[in-house]
């Protein structure tokens, strides 16, 4: 029965899948985004095409490096099997101005939590809803876009567009500088506690 | 039936060997006879073990030795290729029991104060079953022991006992030393209350609220024994 080529081939292909699958589990992965939750970044109107994107779970998982401003994958704390694609907002001791579904207007995080939220606020399910969650949740950060090419390239943190002297400032500069406002409107809701607590992670 | 093939027949198989083009059996045939074998020889080795394990164990000595000559009398090259794969089977064969421990469960050593009666302090040997949970997380029921990452730090796993579910109505601390007695809660959906056995030395649900059932990994089936 072992000589068969196919079944050779198959219990062969079978003796080798522990290690992608721990590469997968542990290291990167590819997902394509569903959903408008974090329009413009992601999906935005003008593409065709759903996202396709390579998550980061090595530095999350093992490492323990996640920032404010950081997109990241975590499951729902709803419904454990969806997994969400996030905004980081605030860590664990800053003081978030919440948006309307919550019912407080101003919430402390506590330790080992965060404060998440989409990009596009009218259709996002995130800690308006549900509050700030725990950080054993997210398990993976996201950046490098692969698909559309487009705007395919490495995630960077929004900061002034540059134009020269004299050129129109076109589309891409108007873009740009939504951002950045985007972002400086997410960071004026938020108070950053009095120091950081340092990470006691070895590598 | 005699002891002695019959000449005839010795004869066929000499004609067979020398002559490849005879009638050939076909490609199912021959499978299944591979597999009679197969099954034939897993079932004399499971009835006598021992009389087939000795020659086996012999052969295998000396094939390590052949195969140890064989990898010395080899270039640089070649010998970098062997040692890489052995060491590319051995990464495989880590992740491979790395997995089996993440998503099947086994033993797990367990310490800490906070289920003090049931789990001692000292450390203990439980199984844990991670599969179940991860087939259907519907089936967390009251009174189960789980392993959970902890919500205050995501490195750490904690055990804990489910003590209610989502939709229950529960009493945070009977004993009011945290909260008042009379303050009680609705667990929310997709969420579960968990508290410590040793409610004293227990940092679980009456600090933190509710806790997602996403954060829970497995649950204890069995002590093994106290280390």
């Amino acid at each position: 029965m072992f000589r068969q080529p196919i079944v050779k081939q198959t219990l062969n292909a079978l003796f080798w899948l522990p290690i992608p699958i721990v590469l997968v589990q542990y290291f990167v992965t590819i997902k394509t985004i569903n959903g408008r939750s974090m329009q413009p970044t992601l999906n935005p109107d003008s593409s065709k095409w759903r996202d396709v994107v390579l998550f980061d779970r090595f530095s999350i998982g093992t490492r323990g490096r996640w920032d404010r401003e950081d997109i990241v994958a975590l499951k729902s704390p709803i419904k454990p099997k969806t997994l969400l694609v996030k905004r980081i907002v605030a860590l664990e001791g800053d003081i978030v101005k919440t948006l309307p579904p919550y019912p407080d207007t101003e919430v402390t995080i506590p330790p080992g939590h965060v404060w998440v939220e989409g990009d596009e606020s009218f259709h996002t399910e995130d800690s308006n809803i549900f509050g700030p969650i725990p950080l054993a949740l997210i398990n993976a950060k996201l950046v490098y876009i692969v698909w559309p090419l487009d705007r395919s390239g490495p995630l960077r943190r929004p900061s002034l567009p540059v134009t020269k002297q004299g050129v129109p400032r076109g589309s891409i500069w108007r873009h740009e500088m939504a951002e950045l406002e985007r972002a400086r409107s997410r960071e004026a809701r938020v108070t950053r506690a009095v120091r950081d607590p340092p990470r006691k992670m070895p590598l | 039936m005699s002891r002695y093939r019959p000449f005839s027949e010795a004869l066929a198989g000499f004609r067979s060997i020398t002559r490849p083009s005879v009638p050939a059996e076909t490609r199912q045939a021959e499978a299944l006879r591979s597999m009679k074998n197969f099954l034939h020889r897993l079932l004399t080795i499971t009835r006598h073990p021992i009389r087939y394990a000795k020659p086996m164990l012999r052969r295998s000595f000396l094939n390590t030795r052949v195969r140890w000559v064989v990898f010395i009398s080899k270039s640089w090259k070649d010998k970098g290729k062997i040692v890489g794969l052995m060491g590319l089977k051995f990464i495989n064969y880590m992740s491979a029991v790395h997995l089996f421990y993440e998503h099947v469960g086994f033993v797990r050593v367990v310490s800490g104060p906070s289920m003090e009666p049931t789990l001692g302090v000292h450390g203990e040997y439980v199984i844990e079953n991670r599969l179940s949970y991860q087939l259907c997380p519907e089936s967390i029921a009251r009174g189960d022991i789980v392993t959970l990452r902890s919500p205050l730090d995501p490195f750490r796993i904690v055990s804990k006992r489910v003590i209610g579910l989502a939709g229950d109505i529960i009493c945070v601390d009977p004993t009011g030393t945290t909260a008042p007695s009379t303050e009680h809660v609705i667990v929310p959906k997709g969420h579960v209350w968990l508290m410590g056995d040793n409610a004293a030395m227990s940092r679980d649900s009456r600090l933190y609220g509710p806790v997602s059932t996403a954060l829970i990994q497995g649950k204890f089936v069995a002590r093994v024994s106290s280390a």
